[in-house]
């Protein structure tokens, strides 16, 4: 049986579990602190009083990179359940790939490069 | 292709759907938060964001999210746990679960929009 490219097997099966279990507390401390804790309001005022410390900026990183694999890797497990064709399933698996590392390296920067706007008021 | 269409099925079928819905959803979303390197920018977005439209949008992500999250709960109980025999129950204790979660989330989220 040919898995053909790309495909983690056992691996990428064991890995949806485990971080699915990480992201599913994650998402939880998510949603408290954005949308509970702060009363409801999405603003840069309130995301940089958190996205400037270090903790926060590693949790996230954390939160950003797990999400993306475990997002990527579910799409590449149903492209290879449905698309037989070999060449076919090179061009999309590469491409799944690419986005990934493009996405993951928007929000690393993003988190990464963030500084709190000097005497912002915050 | 003679499928069974019972409730592991459908549990199965609907990860899977949700589950790339959701990571279409998050291509948008670090988008979105990247434009935090300008605060009138994200100030804008999230303004544009909240109105009642995408309101609505996100009981459609939330609904996805609760249903994502505790089927992977079932997945991880059959996978791990041995519960493989009891599957369809936990399927409906979850379903329960998860319609509670959902009125719960949903509330504030309209309610704070000023749509109800």
């Amino acid at each position: 049986m040919d898995r053909g490219i790309g495909s983690g097997g056992a691996f990428a099966w064991f890995f949806q579990r485990i971080s699915g279990v990480f992201l599913l507390v994650a998402l939880l401390a998510h949603f408290w602190v954005l949308h509970y804790v702060s009363g409801g309001d999405v603003t840069f005022q309130i995301v940089a009083q958190r996205l400037a410390t270090p903790i926060w900026k590693t949790i996230d990183l954390a939160f950003l990179v797990l999400a993306i694999i475990h997002g990527f890797n579910g799409f590449i497990m149903v492209i290879h359940d449905y698309i037989h064709n070999h060449n076919l399933r090179l061009v999309l698996v590469s491409f799944i790939w690419i986005a990934g590392i493009v996405l993951g390296l928007l929000g690393t920067i993003t988190i990464i490069s963030f500084q709190a706007p000097a005497g912002g008021g915050l | 292709m003679h499928y069974k269409w019972k409730t592991g099925m459908w549990a199965f079928v609907m990860h899977r759907v949700t589950g790339l819905a959701l990571t279409v959803y998050l291509i948008m979303h670090i988008n979105v938060v990247s434009s935090l390197h300008d605060p009138g920018s994200f100030n804008k977005t999230m303004a544009f964001l909240g109105q009642p439209l995408f309101r609505v949008l996100e009981l459609g992500l939330l609904a996805a999210v609760i249903y994502h999250g505790l089927n992977g709960v079932r997945v991880f109980l059959i996978d791990f746990c041995n519960r493989t025999k009891n599957h369809a129950a936990i399927f409906w204790i979850l379903a329960a679960t998860g319609s509670v979660i959902f009125i719960v989330g949903a509330y504030p989220l309209l309610h704070h929009a000023g749509i109800f």
